[in-house]
């Protein structure tokens, strides 16, 4: 019988499992991280960094472009999310307690999650055309006027909007769905022994099970709305809707980096940006408590 | 008044199904239809005839037949990645133990509240002093691993039994020999779902690669298809069926695994 | 002197394995375990086993009993103290070196794989793992031994509780380890299943011959099937003896109450100035036998322990007498259930004496099978 330095309990080889892992995430997570912090206080070019202090900071919190990009952004969170869970929240209802072949729905309603951002929002831009889109067709059938969705600077939000719901709706039904299913159907059996009907079923049972998921699902759609990007490419050809009406604030930090070569902005911008998003994560999770009880 | 309320539910639930389905079916339509037809005021629905041409010139107008050998090969050098690493660090994260196990899940939870645009550009920036822009390293080699994979196997894991573990060490297997012959028949749902729902986002991806490539020779699909819709201008038909060819393959997985990526996304929203 | 060299190694030979021959399989010397959130859960244990003996370790929930079985398997760490295996530590020995067989309590079958793909593996892994062909055909072997040769292509999933447990045995044994270790294996069977498969371990374990060590909460278990029972609580052997033993010689009062069905009867009494005083009786000392005395017993409190079978009706020279509150029939006896002092108290007669609930019984107790518990729990008498 060979002895060898053997304890179940401290494995040292563990960390060769974790290794490749470990080393992925340091480099691209967690020095990232740092890094960004730094550059933030750094002025200059990617090549010729300075120290700045603050001055990015005072730079990005006085231009007038970066609230305009936050204020389209605020805008586009606070519509977006809570129609699209609204909305969302009707349809698996009805998918749940009206239809028999909920699979076949769900199906249905999970198309856009899996597809390219990109390739529906070039298919939208073509149903938003002004003259030859699907859309103002539509409306032109019940008498309404044809809308410039695309080319209007007053409409440029509407347009993202509507096309932000649409694109939300998926993953939301198919959480709240798996929510539903994990009601105990005794509490349903119990109350429709004592004669409730559908409204009063959802509203004491239904509902308050599905605060948690709610609230995850609130959580995790207004982070991704703060961070919009990839819709307002698809939807503006590139541009962050015509002259720049639909910019948003990852439009702002990208433009920053990239276009004009001023990362230590870029980054002050990011920063601010997280912890624009923290707090409202915040104070939305504190809101929720207080509708918990 | 119970059937009223029916009634107006299963028309709300049907006219937005066809809302949320028509896009789809419209962009594979107009992708064969003529210019003329695709800008008709009113709107063709159907094309008179198909015109497969399109596709034809789609390819000669850009490189899509790179793009897409391109995403197809990042994508399955991704997913094949990611599900080894993840494998192996869930494996250690839940079978064994050593010290700081503590502190690396800490940070692995930590990390996965930052959002992923606050470090993107500074990964652009060590990929570009690396020398990588342009290649197919600098797509691949930040997703080589998940966070976010690796902590949603250790939760499936953790709903194993350890004991499988211990009973396999007494039995003399080595630690692969457990992961290849216990632990990974034992997972397969949860690996199949990471698998797919890897490669639909490696495919999906666009932000990371519009950074790193602008080379047309190592552009993805994503990337192809936006460049292609701002040079072609008004050729919509052409677009529609550019776009096609994006979101088809991508359909086509879903709708053979639907089953296994919904279950996966949903085991994955309950627990958060 | 150079001629001699092959008797001087038989010798040799003969000495070392002597050496070997008189020594336990299994020493534990001071074992401890601390867990990480600081509770103790052994308080430093020292037992031997012999090889070939069947081993219970016995007690309730949290005794530490499981703890010493995995410390021993090597699948947690001891904090102090050293487990040999024929002289040499193993502490720091993996699992798979140190030649054990585990029976898990949820039998930790490999789901995806058959009956005989469970067997063989043990086989067909690791640094001594052989070719398919002969590990199907010791697998098989082994499972002819168990009975289980008919569910070979069955998968875990399909099994009864007590199909799965065979098949986790056999493939303990299919290496041919030198102990076989068992956690609880019968607390997720029925009762009837449990009687049956409990002689089968034991029959299975003696015809292969090998050490075996097993860990219940079940006295009855115990005592049926063991060779040698080591009895725990609180991470501290109460006693370490043979099953008979520990029903006739507790060292203690948690060992008298642990064994034994019905519960041993407790009476708390007061002995001053040569008697025992109880409320409803008074015993002088005298009647007790003198040699079965261990310590001297000064004047104190103490308690009275005599089982069910030792409190016997009487026609003269009654103790006590006392009315019947319920009488239990279980087949083949009679428990007279009554209270003394409001103490809840339990005797057994056989089926043939008729005693009616209500009745007034006169009864006495068999001295010379009494135990006498000082105020500590140890045992004096």
């Amino acid at each position: 019988m060979f002895k060898k330095n053997y304890n179940p309990e401290n494995q040292p080889k563990a960390w060769l499992f974790l290794l490749p892992s470990l080393v992925i995430i340091f480099l691209f997570s967690v020095y990232p991280l740092f890094r960004s912090l730094i550059m933030s206080f750094q002025k200059g070019t990617l090549i010729n960094q300075r120290y700045a202090g603050i001055e990015n900071y005072q730079k990005v919190l006085t231009d007038p472009v970066f609230f305009k990009a936050l204020r389209n952004t605020a805008l586009f969170a606070f519509t977006v999310v809570p129609i699209a869970l609204i909305l969302s929240l009707a349809i698996a209802w009805i998918i749940f307690e009206k239809v028999k072949h909920k699979s076949f729905f769900e199906t249905i309603f999970f198309m856009p999650y899996v597809t390219s951002t990109i390739a529906i929002g070039i298919v939208f831009r073509y149903f938003f055309n002004g003259s030859y889109g699907i859309i103002n067709y539509l409306l032109s059938l019940v008498g309404i006027a044809p809308v410039n969705w695309l080319d209007n600077v007053n409409m440029s939000m509407t347009t993202l909007i509507i096309f932000g719901v649409w694109t939300s709706l998926a993953f939301n039904i198919i959480i709240l769905l798996a929510g539903m299913r994990n009601i105990d159907q005794e509490h349903y059996k119990i109350a429709k022994m004592f004669g409730a009907n559908n409204w009063e079923i959802f509203r004491r049972i239904t509902f308050p099970q599905l605060i948690p998921t709610f609230a995850f699902l609130l959580t995790v759609n207004i982070i991704a709305a703060f961070k919009v990007y990839t819709q307002v490419y698809a939807l503006f050809g590139g541009q962050p809707g015509i002259a720049k009406s639909a910019t948003t604030a990852v439009y702002y930090i990208y433009d920053k980096f990239h276009i004009a070569g001023r990362p230590g902005i870029a980054m002050a911008a990011t920063v601010i940006l997280f912890v624009i998003i923290l707090l409202v994560t915040f104070v939305q999770n504190k809101i929720l408590k207080k509708v918990g009880e | 008044m119970k059937k009223i309320v029916t009634c107006l539910s299963l028309l709300f639930l049907g006219l937005l199904a066809i809302i949320t389905v028509f896009p789809f079916i419209y962009m594979i339509l107009a992708g064969l239809m003529t210019y003329s037809e695709a800008t008709s005021i009113p709107p063709t629905i159907i094309p008179a005839s198909f015109q497969w041409e399109n596709y034809a010139e789609v390819f000669t107008k850009a490189p899509f037949l790179r793009y897409f050998i391109n995403t197809v090969f990042v994508s399955a050098v991704t997913t094949i990645a990611t599900l080894i690493t993840a494998v192996l660090a869930a494996f250690a994260l839940t079978s064994l133990e050593f010290k700081h196990k503590g502190l690396v899940i800490a940070l692995m939870i930590s990390l996965l509240m930052v959002p992923y645009e606050s470090i993107i550009f500074t990964n652009y920036n060590t990929i570009a002093r690396m020398g990588l822009l342009n290649t197919y390293s600098a797509l691949i080699i930040p997703f080589l691993t998940s966070i976010f994979y690796i902590y949603y196997l250790n939760g499936y894991l953790k709903s194993i039994s350890n004991t499988f573990y211990k009973a396999a060490k007494i039995d003399g297997a080595s630690d692969l020999a457990y992961i290849r012959r216990i632990l990974i028949p034992m997972s397969k749902p949860a690996l199949v779902t990471v698998g797919i729902l890897t490669f639909i986002s490696s495919w999906n991806s666009f932000l990371w690669p519009l950074l790193v490539t602008n080379e047309k020779k190592y552009r993805l699909l994503n990337n192809g298809l936006a460049a292609f819709t701002t040079e072609s201008g008004s050729d919509v038909h052409l677009q529609m069926a550019a776009a096609t060819l994006t979101v088809i393959p991508i359909l086509i997985i879903y709708l053979i695994f639907r089953k296994e990526i919904i279950k996966g996304v949903a085991k994955d929203g309950i627990k958060g | 002197m150079l001629f001699l060299w092959p008797d001087m190694l038989a010798n040799w030979i003969g000495n070392e394995k002597k050496k070997t021959e008189g020594q336990f399989l299994i020493e534990v010397v001071g074992l401890k375990k601390v867990f990480d959130n600081k509770f103790e859960a052994l308080k430093a244990v020292d037992f031997t086993i012999e090889k070939g003996d069947l081993v219970c370790l016995l007690g309730p929930s949290g005794c530490g009993k499981s703890t010493i079985l995995n410390l021993i398997a090597g699948l947690l760490h001891p904090t102090g103290g050293d487990i040999r295996f024929n002289g040499s530590s193993v502490v720091k020995t993996e699992p798979k070196d140190r030649n054990i067989g585990f029976v898990f309590q949820n039998y930790a079958l490999y789901p995806h794989m058959t009956v005989l793909e469970n067997v063989m593996f043990p086989l067909t892994v690791g640094e001594k793992k052989i070719k398919k062909a002969e590990a199907k055909q010791i697998a098989e072997t082994y499972m002819r031994l168990t009975n289980i040769e008919e569910l070979s292509q069955k998968k875990p999933g399909t099994l009864s509780g007590g199909q799965q447990q065979r098949v986790a045995i056999t493939r303990a044994l299919v290496q041919n380890p030198e102990v076989l270790l068992l956690d609880e294996p019968l607390s997720n069977l029925d009762a009837r299943l449990r009687l049956k498969i409990r002689e089968e371990i034991r029959r299975l374990v003696k015809e292969v011959g090998i050490t075996t060590i097993f860990v219940t909460h079940d006295q009855e278990e115990a005592l049926s099937i063991s060779d040698k029972i080591i009895l725990m609580n609180e991470g501290v052997i109460q006693q370490n003896d043979d099953p008979q033993n520990l029903y006739l010689e507790p060292n203690n009062q948690f060992v008298a109450k642990f064994i034994g069905n019905p519960i041993i009867n407790m009476l708390p009494v007061t002995i001053k100035e040569g008697q025992m005083m109880h409320p409803v009786f008074t015993i002088p000392l005298a009647r007790f036998t003198d040699i079965r005395f261990k310590k001297p017993v000064p004047d104190g409190q103490y308690t009275l322990g005599i089982r069910p079978e030792n409190v016997l009706t009487t026609t003269q020279d009654a103790l006590f007498t006392t009315q019947i509150k319920s009488v239990e029939l279980i087949g083949r006896e009679r428990i007279l259930n009554f209270d003394l002092a409001d103490k809840h108290v339990k005797s057994i007669v056989t089926i043939e004496e008729i005693i009616e609930e209500g009745a007034e019984v006169a009864f006495d107790f068999q001295y010379k099978k009494a135990f006498i518990f000082d105020d500590k729990g140890e045992r004096v008498y």
